[in-house]
């Protein structure tokens, strides 16, 4: 096991060292292309982007999706394996370098991200294992000298005769045929690793602390950054006395770039109290004048329908809608209204944000931990000048993600600071610039009405008011992922998304998860966008994140007005959502049967998201006005489970991430800049307030879905729902918090 | 100068006295096992043992270790030879990202060292100090009680006569 990542490391260090010779591989359209990052060793066979047979017998797996925790690097490594017949524990696993045989099929780029990557890459990925291992065949029977026919394969070995020949053997031969372009693939049911469970490959490196991160990289002669930003996003720097940081110890060269004040010195350490010793002067910003009551009171304002600060504009669209709302409303026997609110939220990786970048002549290597390589070459091709074929980029383990690696200031900045000393730079965030300077899931205020007749949900009538999370994400994205657009185009193109979707259409990622699951005749979705400037982005479950909180909170109340059960409520207005349907049968079956000890209550909450279909009960107490969740049951139904284990992890931190959220997450703004700043002020979930998690996996047959995400929705709705049968109190505002 | 012993090793660096025992260790000895993550004591990710006290070492000067013995992750343990707790770390697949797991690794092992079969509410307590963002805990702590358990197998084993 622990030679995955050991021979990885080598790998990186050697390919590092050795500037990276380049070679043509087998495309998968089979026409060649631009050249495959990959270093082949000699004798070593590239039969396509994902795979590299060496002449000594190991197997290097190119890894095309960014392993952030979620367990891709396993997931596909056992997709490709079984289909190769070869136990995914053997292959050494490299995170690919830029190629478009990389992009990511569900969204044509190089991006990892919407929990789409073993869903996309199910079937390519088995295809490519099956290609492989009919070639090593047919190069097998040429070898051997026999029919194809009589030979076969049983994990990494041709068996003829009852004599077991390992592929490495036939590698050399294999190198000159054509592979076929559609092999057969196995039979589901003769599968070895897909649905088993075992350890994951990367667990070893992770618990020895032998994987690597990018904070762990150095190059030669490497200096290290540290940069002073605004306190207040938007604002630039008015002015800066220098001289005082230039004589500290090891400190090397101040410079101003896009961002801020960068400080380089020798150490981390000297970089990191020079720049807190720096005491820069900033521009104002609009952002400013804009606290955390300013936006809730803008919201409400706008929500209902009047004026809010100046210069903040506000967009009304219509979203999705069917039958006739009012009407529904009309002849509803009950209506019940609620308006629901979700704040500002930080992603907070452990590992902050941090780069590596060596420019030399013509040329630059990157090394960073981040959702997207292409991107971040974009990004380095874009302030340097240099060509973008003439970068290289290494992608590590990332230290916790959550949509936080997708966009890459930091890569932008290290290069302004290598460019400007001509040093190799490794820049690392510190937890308060992390806190401070990033991007965040976006505030919403959403108010459901909804009418019900006959045990049916008739009507729903939701509005959403906040910022949209896309426009500043294409903002942040394009430039990097397409570097030809020049700066104004960046900016007109943001610009244009930014005001269609206040004003023409809905942001669908801002909208998601608010409509979708229930079956209800007359539907109205509407949203208003309010944004005071915070940079937004992809938070873990994007939309979802509060939708679900407003959305299932909202059935409960409904199931309290009409004094229904509310697994019931919910199994007779799901019939047009069958797989939602069913987890929430299974999960209703199992609460059923709970008997919760004296004090302790259940909630219920089903959320379909990222084409997965997640119910969850949480087992919660009130004790002095503090809410302890003791144990959370999850049913989830993602089709193919390919490592069940790695779903129950995913579904195990999605709750228990979720509940960070429900229980404590509240970034605000203070004069526009966030006044928290680390975890004593931003706490996060510990072991002793963590609860047990069972997770039910529904094996319903379908080709895989996401698991990334799916399992944080449900958690906060659910926590709701038994707090207002555990107290009475109907807790609409996020983090949940009783009153007095 | 500060002298201190690394890892069994005698080691001396000429860092500023005031420098975090965490930046010495990781940039000057190249040991990057150990993790920053919040460079205020808050999240554990930079714990190391310190005459074995589980120590957070981000906040912690290195002349404060002056003439005294520090263990880092790579000092327990290496992928060829697993320190029971990393070996129960793969069997419970407990990792995600896998930042944190340092930390939470040496917290476990300092735990383990003066309490070798402790109690559910043992591990949470000794624990809850390690965040761990992905949400290992559960896995986490069944990890460490599976250690637990086994030093209190060996134990009775001794104890009764075969």
């Amino acid at each position: 096991m622990n030679t995955v990542n050991v021979s990885r490391r080598r790998f990186l260090r050697a390919s590092a060292l050795a500037g990276g010779g380049l070679v043509v591989g087998f495309s998968l359209s089979g026409c060649a292309r631009a050249p495959l990052p990959i270093d082949p060793d000699a004798g070593g066979w590239v039969p396509n982007a994902f795979l590299q047979l060496t002449g000594d017998g190991h197997v290097r797996f190119y890894c095309p999706r960014d392993e952030m925790g979620q367990g891709v690097s396993t997931g596909l490594a056992t997709i490709i394996a079984e289909e190769l017949d070869l136990d995914p524990a053997r292959f050494d696993i490299v995170f690919a370098g830029v190629h478009e045989d990389y992009d990511n099929p569900a969204m044509g780029m190089q991006v990892t991200g919407g929990s789409t990557s073993i869903k996309a890459h199910y079937a390519p990925l088995r295809q490519v294992g099956a290609n492989t291992r009919a070639l090593l065949l047919e190069a097998a029977a040429l070898d051997l000298g026999v029919p194809a026919a009589g030979l076969r394969t049983d994990d990494g070995h041709v068996v003829h005769d009852g004599a077991r020949h390992p592929y490495a053997r036939f590698v050399a031969t294999a190198a000159r045929l054509t592979a076929p372009q559609a092999a057969p693939l196995k039979d589901p049911a003769d599968f070895r690793w897909i649905g088993a469970d075992f350890p994951r490959l990367d667990a070893t490196a992770k618990a020895t602390g032998t994987a690597e991160f990018g904070i762990d990289v150095e190059v030669p002669g490497m200096h290290y950054a540290a940069v002073r930003r605004p306190p207040v996003a938007g604002a630039r720097l008015k002015s800066v006395d220098t001289g005082a940081v230039r004589d500290m110890p090891g400190v090397t060269d101040v410079v101003e770039i896009g961002s801020g004040v960068a400080v380089v010195a020798e150490r981390y350490w000297q970089a990191r109290k020079a720049a807190d010793a720096l005491q820069p002067v900033w521009h104002d910003a609009p952002l400013a004048r804009v606290d955390s009551a300013t936006v809730r009171r803008d919201y409400e304002q706008a929500l209902a329908g009047g004026a809010v600060s100046d210069g903040v504009d506000v967009g009304r669209v219509s979203g999705p809608s069917r039958g006739d709302v009012d009407a529904g409303m009309a002849t509803a026997e009950t209506v019940v209204e609620a308006t629901y609110w979700a704040p500002h939220l930080a992603h907070a990786p452990l590992e902050p944000m941090n780069a590596v970048l060596r420019i030399g002549d013509g040329e630059a290597e990157l090394w960073t931990g981040t959702q997207s390589v292409s991107g971040a070459r974009g990004l380095v091709a874009r302030a340097s000048g240099i060509d973008a074929e003439r970068i290289r980029v290494h992608n590590t383990y990332l230290g916790g993600a959550f949509g936080r690696r997708g966009t890459l200031t930091h890569v932008t900045e290290v290069t302004e600071i290598a460019l400007a000393t001509g040093k190799p730079i490794k820049l690392l965030w510190s937890r308060e610039d992390d806190m401070r300077h990033g991007l965040y899931r976006p505030a919403s205020l959403m108010t459901i009405r909804a009418g019900a007749a006959g045990g049916r949900i008739t009507a729903w009538d939701a509005r959403r008011v906040g910022g949209n999370i896309t426009p500043d994400t294409i903002e942040n994205a394009l430039p990097g992922l397409f570097p030809a657009i020049g700066d104004r185009g960046v900016r007109w193109i943001a610009g244009a998304a930014d005001y269609a979707m206040a004003n023409w259409f809905a942001d669908g990622s801002s909208i998601e998860g608010l409509f979708e699951d229930y079956d209800f005749e007359h539907l109205n979705v509407a949203h208003v966008t309010v944004d005071h400037g915070l940079p937004l982005t992809f938070w873990r479950s994007v939309g979802h994140s509060y939708s679900a909180f407003a959305k299932e909170s909202m059935i409960d109340e409904i199931a309290v007005a009409l004094d229904a059960d509310p697994v019931e409520l919910r199994l007779a207005n799901t019939r047009n959502s069958p797989r939602l349907h069913n987890v929430i049968r299974i999960a209703g079956e199992r609460m059923a049967a709970m008997q919760p000890a004296p004090g302790r209550h259940l909630g219920f909450a089903a959320h379909h998201s990222f084409a997965t279909d997640v119910a969850e009960i949480a087992e919660v107490s009130v004790t002095d006005g503090r809410i302890r969740v003791h144990r959370v049951t999850c049913v989830v139904d993602c089709g193919v489970a390919v490592n069940p284990d790695i779903v129950r992890a995913q579904m195990e931190g999605g709750v228990i991430f979720g509940l960070t959220a429900a229980l404590y997450g509240n970034l605000q703004l203070d004069g526009g800049a966030i006044r928290e700043s680390n975890f004593h002020d931003y706490p996060l979930l510990r072991m002793d307030e963590s609860p047990e998690v069972e997770v039910i996996i529904v094996d319903s047959g379908t080709e895989p879905t996401g698991v990334g995400e799916p399992g944080l929705p449900p958690i906060a709705p659910a926590v709701a729902n038994a707090v207002f049968r555990a107290t009475g109190q109907r807790l609409r505002t996020l983090p949940l918090t009783l009153e007095a | 100068m500060v002298r201190f012993v690394l890892n069994g090793t005698p080691v001396e660096t000429d860092d500023a006295p005031d420098t975090p025992l965490l930046w010495v260790v990781r940039d000057t000895f190249g040991l990057k096992g150990s993790k920053y993550g919040c460079g205020a004591g808050l999240c554990g990710a930079c714990t190391m043992h310190v005459d074995g006290a589980a120590t957070r070492t981000c906040v912690l000067p290195v002349s404060a270790v002056a003439g005294r013995s520090v263990t880092t992750i790579e000092g327990i343990g290496t992928p060829d030879a697993l320190h029971p707790l990393q070996a129960a770390w793969v069997e419970h697949s407990v990792p995600q990202c896998g930042y944190c797991q340092s930390g939470q690794i040496m917290t476990a092992a300092a735990l383990l060292e003066r309490n070798p079969n402790p109690t559910a509410t043992e591990v949470e307590s000794a624990m809850a100090g390690n965040l761990c963002r992905c949400g290992c805990y559960p896995r986490i702590k069944a990890a460490i009680l599976a250690v637990g358990a086994l030093a209190h197998d060996a134990t009775r084993s001794e104890e009764t006569p075969a």
